[in-house]
């Protein structure tokens, strides 16, 4: 089995938030719970010279230097970035608090391409709100999520997908005016790309059917079901990571993968947590 | 191994539930096919005697099980369709069930829920979990529920209604009301830690934050009773026919305008007390 995780980070200088450090706890976070031979991890960056800092640049198994794209742009690369044959392209603003080493097997087994269709609110619930997806709802977008996409690099699909991807990322004017008509977006993110690409393709229902996993909990604080408008998710509720990994959100203890969307959450204090526990494992 | 509903009934100046609770659990005896037992008072018992229901209490309950009445101050705003008051309420000890029931499966019902099916027979075999109603099931649907009928607080944990209540006598039942009784004891703390605002002790709040700790501080989407389909207290039960057909006023906006329903062969929270004694006579001929 050829199997990996891939983050992408296109890491700015200065005022911009620290990519490159999220993206060494996400990968320290998969150390810590995946298994062997499903905890590989690919960091593609533009420049190594941020990875520089980090104690144990070891969870990274392989450390691709490229810059030819920035911001999110060079997602829509993916395909074309990765080492592995069979490969989850995560957001980097995840942490993994359990093994999901079985999800892997099932996509290798079933999927050529699959893209998460939902997420979850801290409390467990699926998330309903639209309040981010107005452009998804309007146009009638597919509901896929792009923060985590299995992909197999030999798989036709896959060399459909993407290219249309890079083609709708470097033209986001021109597919909005004609498909994004009735809610243009500000910004046409990696979200909206992926979802024109499959709803252009009419492969929707090929790429991202029901499943039960994976579970990402979206901090997103619009969506989390409260009965008032939130600015922050932590105006509201703690983010607590103890020593042995296990976060808790409120009174709500989270057992999949947290995309926790305030980078601020990867301070010190919890990179040495996750640290610690990589160097114990 | 022995099944039985249990029924708390401890009665105050204002609502007789003692009356309720042998209306509740002649209902409940008739149609789950099952013995009954009183946890009460001997305040309570008098009153029984002296409102000379004590004899049909004899005959419809399987145990009348003495206990200290508990001492509490609170008190809740009760409508009877468009009128209200202040009454007090005694509902302390429900963490007790697990020690007081003399049954092996117990299902402990409010004395306001009225049992017209067999449907709560269906969940006896999960014996692993203790079984909380899911949620509340009102009869105009969710728009005339509050947010705080779903959660505990704002950004708290789920709301199970504790109305209908089923448990096996097993280690696991066992620490969930030893958890309750923690929770009950140290009800400010856990407003504190839950975030809600403390009025009076309320079951339903007390079950679920037990219920949430047990589970792992998590909600489990594993087996619960049915969602409690319910009147609230500003809906009247205006009569019950000699099938069983109970005929509603529902207050179905915020304003004074009702209208009527009926109900039949459904389990139903009556959150109107006194609609409930109203119509005792013709509810216990069903009998």
């Amino acid at each position: 089995m050829n199997f990996g995780y891939l983050l992408i980070v296109d890491q700015q200088e200065e005022n911009c938030p620290d990519y490159a450090k999220m993206a060494y706890a996400l990968a320290l976070s998969i150390k810590n719970t995946q298994k062997p031979g499903y905890d590989q991890v690919a960091i593609v960056i533009n420049n190594k010279k941020y990875l520089a800092r980090f104690k144990s640049l070891w969870v990274f198994d392989h450390i691709i230097e490229w810059s030819d794209k920035t911001f999110w742009d060079g997602r829509s690369y993916m395909d074309r970035l990765t080492p592995f044959e069979n490969t989850i392209c995560l957001d980097v603003d995840m942490i993994f608090l359990r093994d999901y080493s079985h999800y892997v097997d099932y996509f290798i087994e079933n999927c050529d391409l699959y893209v998460t269709n939902k997420s979850y609110t801290y409390r467990g619930e699926i998330v309903t709100g639209n309040h981010y997806r107005k452009t998804f709802e309007k146009n009638q977008l597919p509901n896929l999520y792009s923060f985590y996409t299995f992909f197999k690099n030999s798989a036709e699909i896959s060399m459909e997908f993407f290219p249309l991807v890079r083609n709708i990322t470097e033209y986001p004017k021109e597919f909005s005016n004609i498909f994004l008509s009735e809610h243009k977006p500000k910004i046409l993110g990696t979200d909206e790309a992926f979802a024109l690409s499959a709803k252009i393709l009419g492969i929707q229902d090929d790429i991202s059917y029901d499943l039960e996993f994976p579970k990402i909990v979206h901090l997103k604080p619009m969506i989390q079901n409260w009965p008032w408008p939130a600015e922050l998710v932590t105006h509201h509720v703690g983010l607590y990571l103890n020593k042995q990994g296990q976060l808790k959100i409120g009174n709500y203890s989270q057992t999949g993968i947290v995309h926790y969307v305030e980078k601020e959450f990867i301070n010190d204090e919890n990179l040495n947590v996750l640290e610690e526990l990589a160097w114990k494992k | 191994m022995t099944r039985g509903v249990l029924i708390f009934a401890h009665n105050n100046r204002d609502v007789d539930y003692a009356l309720m609770s042998l209306i509740s659990a002649s209902l409940a005896k008739k149609n789950l096919q099952l013995p009954v037992s009183l946890v009460t008072d001997d305040t309570t018992l008098d009153w029984m005697k002296e409102s000379d229901i004590f004899e049909k209490a004899n005959d419809v309950f399987d145990q009348i099980i003495i206990t200290d009445k508990p001492k509490t101050d609170n008190s809740r705003k009760l409508h009877d369709g468009a009128n209200s008051k202040f009454v007090p309420f005694v509902n302390l000890n429900r963490n007790q069930a697990y020690e007081l029931t003399p049954y092996d499966q117990t299902l402990l019902i409010d004395s306001d829920y009225l049992i017209f099916s067999d449907n709560l027979n269906n969940y006896w075999g999960y014996s692993d979990r203790v079984l909380l109603g899911r949620a509340i099931n009102d009869i105009v649907g969710p728009r005339r529920l509050g947010y705080h009928d779903r959660y505990v607080s704002d950004t708290g944990v789920h709301l199970y209604w504790a109305t209908t209540v089923m448990f096996t006598k097993n280690e696991y039942a066992k620490s969930f009301f030893e958890v309750l009784s923690y929770v009950k004891e140290n009800y400010q703390y856990f407003a504190d830690l839950f975030r809600f605002q403390v009025r009076n002790y309320r079951n339903d709040i007390a079950f679920s934050i037990a219920q949430h700790i047990i589970d792992g501080f998590e909600t489990k989407s594993e087996m619960h009773l049915p969602g409690v389909f319910s009147f609230i207290d500003k809906d009247v039960l205006y009569s019950v026919d000699k099938h069983g057909k109970m005929l509603f006023l529902v207050n179905v906006t915020a304003d004074e305008k009702y209208f009527p329903t009926t109900v039949k062969d459904l389990d139903v929270h009556i959150m109107n007390k006194a609609s409930i004694v109203r119509n005792a006579e013709q509810l216990l001929e069903l009998i």
